[in-house]
């Protein structure tokens, strides 16, 4: 049996997977302007995707109840992508394609039972819900600032599912930043 | 009503909580909002949290609630109070400390369930504030402290729903 997953290596994988779904080779968002947003949009993009395919690697360690919410989540986040591709399409961008499953799947941590598999979604959660406050704050239009708002309260709603699937309290911090 | 919109509804979180005249850009909606100064904003935030703040102390008094999770809200409640009206200071308004009875909170008390689809409500109506108010603040440095204030919000759904035996993922629609 492999060692657990440490918060240390989970909260690892997930920078890397931050910075490899940011990354230089990522095609840029098409023909809208500089300062319009749409670049950081599609970093958002780029995470959004890299955690729909880490949720595919949770599956496989995931059972009964679990394995069901995960899915709802992952189905949730299918949508977050969605948005942020319409939101990219609004300013005259094209949303960056997606990588392929092996892809991402190369930068995930070796996840060797359910606990590990929970545990880095919950990163995941926590690094989607710092990236869309972020955008909050980042945003140059209020429509833009919109969107993401609500995509991060989404995930406020994903993270607490996750602390519940862990056996922990729902709701443990009253300011939840996402910081790691 | 734009794709984007419709997928903007169909969210966990947001979904029982956007508006209908959202910050969205729908007819009313953004006009609405787009006048209203950083003090008016954060004064409407002010009276969501009091009144979740009001509604938690009322069922720990009256068992309403399981008191670690109404302790656990509460305390979280106290804290957002404290963010807004710490917020408003540096907007140059000082906030009265008003009492704020949400209307239906009487007959709320009554009964566990009851009281947690009350609360419930008062969450998702938070949310929706949030929802309306941080994107249109025009102080930057605000959006994103009082954000990590609305996803907490999210979070006490959860746990509201999680009392009650509903699943902590509400239905898409």
């Amino acid at each position: 049996m492999s060692a657990p997953l440490t918060r240390r290596s989970a909260l690892g994988a997930a920078a890397t997977l931050t910075l490899a779904s940011c990354g230089g080779d990522d095609p840029p968002p098409g023909r809208a302007g500089p300062g319009s947003g749409a670049g950081l949009l599609a970093s958002l993009l780029a995470f959004e995707r890299a955690v729909v395919a880490a949720y595919d690697a949770c599956f496989e360690l995931l059972r009964g109840e679990a394995l069901r919410h995960a899915r709802e989540i992952q189905l949730h986040e299918r949508d977050h992508a969605r948005v942020l591709e319409d939101l990219i399409r609004g300013l005259g961008g094209t949303p960056p394609r997606g990588r392929r499953p092996q892809d991402y799947a190369r930068q995930f941590p070796k996840l060797g039972s359910s606990e590990d598999a929970l545990r880095f979604a919950q990163d995941l959660e926590e690094r989607q819900i710092r990236g869309y406050l972020e955008g909050l704050t980042d945003l140059p239009d209020p429509e833009l600032r919109s969107g993401v708002a609500a995509l991060a309260a989404d995930e406020g709603v994903h993270l607490a599912t996750v602390h519940l699937l862990r056996g922990q309290a729902a709701a443990q911090d009253p300011f939840v930043t996402g910081a790691l | 009503m734009s794709a984007t919109r419709r997928r903007l509804l169909g969210l966990a979180g947001a979904a029982a909580a956007l508006p209908a005249a959202s910050a969205l850009g729908w007819p009313g909606g953004a006009a609405a909002q787009a006048g209203r100064s950083d003090v008016e904003l954060l004064e409407s935030l002010l009276a969501h949290e009091q009144r979740l703040a009001a509604a938690y102390e009322a069922a720990l008094r009256r068992d309403a609630i399981e008191p670690r999770l109404g302790d656990t809200l509460l305390s979280h409640e106290r804290e957002h109070l404290r963010g807004v009206e710490q917020a408003l200071a540096g907007a140059g308004r000082r906030a009265p400390r008003a009492g704020v009875p949400s209307p239906g909170l009487g007959a709320a008390l009554g009964a566990r369930g009851a009281f947690a689809r009350f609360a419930l409500d008062l969450e998702s109506s938070a949310v929706a504030a949030y929802l309306e108010a941080l994107p249109r603040l025009r102080n930057a440095g605000l959006r994103r402290p009082l954000g990590s204030i609305m996803v907490c919000a999210g979070t006490h759904q959860v746990a509201l729903r999680e009392s009650i035996g509903e699943p902590p993922l509400p239905g898409r629609s």
